[in-house]
């Protein structure tokens, strides 16, 4: 077993309630007097969590779901109200913009400050000084204060330091979404190479992307709560498809106003499962999608199915009109219809398969109802789907 | 994390900020309390025609600036360090270190510039002949040291809770004058109304003032009880004022 460098035993924390000027006073009587104030809101409860050497752990959730709390408290710079944490090791943080930094200091003052404040020596500085400012790579704004320095900067000279330290726990905030493309990869490269060398991460990040790259497991918090803690494809598809299912009380809604319109949508299955977690296939996997209608006059709908990426991009579109088809009717109102992918040569990504339920003419559209899909496995090929294709001049193994 | 290494490195920062961008450079720090000295011996010595009491009596310039020094120290390091925690609340809420560190290196700054100004000060009044007995001056800088725990403990104390009341160093701004005026800096003990006189021994600052002047203008005695009172008193101003930190230090990060 591998040594456990974070170990958190139901951690909490909950803040001060400090509306009224009152508030702060009576606070700070009951600190001295009983050593705990009572009127606290949480913000995060019976938090289990253990990050071994060499694991690398992404922290998902909504706004204010506590993950900032949860890594303040991992590196010391909060004090929980219940539970505890323990660490061992040396910890590297970039907490949110900044990282400590003064703004009326020069960046080379600042890392000075940070460098002490990791315990480096004068001499350990004056040896790395020329590598963090090489890798902040901000040129002569390293002598201005931080102040003038735009948030891109900020965020390079802090992952510069941190690089520099070389610590046991990297730990960073959010802090990737600043930087421009260049730097990103510079930094993704960095971390890549950092877990490759044993480093252990844990990354606050709401980009499903940079958590899937550089995670292997990743835990999701909720209100404050774990909701689910696991492998990384797993959590981060259930917290998107939970995503979902929260814009869905929008589409409940016009559901329900729906419920006197002609044509709804029952439900879908995605190769036979009904359930709302995302389905999880390989590159050109089968994909069965069933739908059942209901048809309020009993009239025959034309059902349009289709795949769009996670962001909206339509990748294609078919219904039952366009191919002639028609869907078999299974009760009085109701109607099944099913179709099969038997290839699906969609590239490695997140997507939905969207329905469309329309009348029997195939013009007025009813309802819209999504499914998730994920499409697992690597590989480096560009844009949605693969196009048959061949390279004319012949293979290598030809010749 | 080396606790020294930091603390010097916050020290010389808040040297540097000081200074940094102002046109006299560290001189500024000597000038101001010169300047203060030779205002106030002005009005006390032309205007107010003060004499310092007793037979053999050192000048008043001398009387005075022999206490106003350490008082400055002092009062100067309470006054900043009280919103040490606050002004680095970015950094606390980013870093976990020791915040004492930060109330210690501002503390620690006040007294090394003032310091600096007390033994300049003192050079220049033996030079113009006002009768300081340079000899005691090891002496009187040792008394620095509990002059130093005293401020460290008020400071550790006033930092913390100006973190849950802000008001704290605004009202600092109107107490410190009060304790200024209430402890013989500008005044000899002798001078105040008889019923006064015991009285003033309450007031922390008198030991020093006192003793300042018993060892470098050979002016009163001085008085070992109140030696011994005053290391008492420092000490546990400091280990008080540790403990309100102590307590609070968790909580900072709720409350800033």
């Amino acid at each position: 077993m591998t040594q456990v460098l974070v170990e958190a035993r139901g951690l909490g924390k909950a803040y001060p309630k400090v509306h009224r000027s009152g508030d702060r006073m009576r606070a700070l009587g009951r600190l001295l007097l009983t050593g705990n104030d009572r009127d606290r809101i949480d913000v995060l409860r019976g938090v289990n969590l253990e990050v071994r050497r060499g694991e690398s752990l992404g922290l998902i959730g909504e706004n204010g779901a506590g993950k900032s709390t949860l890594l303040k408290l991992i590196t010391g710079v909060l004090t929980p109200t219940t539970g505890s944490v323990r660490v061992t090791g040396e910890i590297g943080a970039l907490l949110e913009l900044g990282a400590g930094f003064h703004p009326e200091y020069s960046g080379r003052d600042n890392v000075a400050m940070a460098a002490a404040l990791h315990g480096f020596s004068s001499a350990e500085l004056r040896e790395r000084l020329p590598e963090i400012i090489a890798f902040a790579d901000i040129g002569d704004y390293i002598d201005e204060p931080v102040k003038h320095y735009s948030s891109g900067m900020v965020v390079r000279l802090g992952f510069a330091i941190v690089a520099a330290l070389k610590p046991d726990l990297l730990i960073t905030d959010e802090v990737l979404a600043v930087g421009d493309e260049s730097f990103q990869k510079k930094c993704v490269q960095w971390i890549e190479n950092y877990l490759d060398g044993g480093g252990t991460l844990i990354l606050v990040s709401h980009s499903m992307y940079h958590v899937q790259k550089l995670c292997r497991h990743a835990c999701w918090l909720r209100g404050g709560e774990v909701a689910m803690s696991g492998d990384v494809f797993d959590v981060t598809q259930a917290y998107l498809a939970y995503h979902e299912r929260k814009s869905a009380p929008t589409r409940s809604r016009s559901e329900a106003a729906q419920a006197g319109h002609e044509f709804s949508v029952l439900g879908i299955a995605l190769n036979e499962s009904e359930s709302e977690r995302p389905l999880m296939l390989e590159f050109g996997d089968v994909l069965r999608v069933r739908v059942r209608v209901r048809s309020r006059d009993g009239r025959v709908p034309c059902v349009m199915i289709g795949v769009v990426r996670a962001d909206g991009t339509p990748v294609y579109g078919v219904s039952t009109e366009i191919d002639s088809a028609s869907p078999h009717r299974v009760a009085e109102d109701e109607y099944l219809c099913e179709i099969e992918f038997g290839s699906l040569e969609l590239l490695p990504g997140n997507y939905s398969v969207r329905v469309h339920p329309m009348d029997t003419e195939g013009v007025r559209v009813f309802d819209t109802l999504e499914r998730s899909l994920t499409i697992r496995g690597a590989s480096r090929e560009f844009g949605l789907v693969r196009l048959a294709h061949h390279w004319v001049h012949g293979s290598r193994d030809e010749r | 994390m080396s606790v020294s290494v930091l603390t010097l490195r916050f020290l010389s920062r808040d040297l540097r900020s000081r200074f940094a961008g102002s046109f006299s450079g560290g001189l500024w720090a000597l000038l101001q309390p010169l300047l203060q000295l030779a205002i106030t011996s002005f009005i006390f010595l032309y205007v107010f025609k003060a004499r310092v009491p007793g037979s053999g009596a050192p000048n008043y310039i001398a009387f005075l600036a022999v206490a106003f020094w350490p008082w400055t120290a002092f009062s100067e390091s309470l006054l900043r360090s009280t919103t040490a925690i606050q002004d680095n609340a970015a950094l606390i809420g980013k870093v976990a270190l020791p915040r004492e560190v930060l109330v210690v290196a501002v503390v620690a700054s006040s007294f090394a510039i003032h310091i600096t100004g007390f033994v300049a000060v003192m050079i220049v009044l033996t030079a113009f002949g006002y009768g300081i007995s340079l000899l005691h001056l090891p002496l009187a800088l040792l008394l620095y040291v509990p002059l130093f725990a005293l401020s460290l403990g008020c400071a550790l104390l006033c930092a913390a809770v100006q973190v849950f009341v802000r008001d704290l160093v605004q009202a600092l701004g109107q107490v410190l004058p009060l304790l200024m005026f209430t402890a013989p800096i500008y005044y000899a003990r002798d001078l105040l109304p008889e019923r006064f006189r015991d009285l003033i021994d309450l007031h922390p600052f008198t030991f020093y003032a006192e003793s300042y002047r018993a060892l470098l203008l050979d002016y009163g005695s001085f008085d070992y009880w109140r030696l011994g009172a005053a290391l008492a008193l420092c000490i546990v101003v400091l280990l008080a004022g540790h403990w309100v930190f102590r307590r609070l230090d968790p909580h900072f990060e709720d409350f800033l």
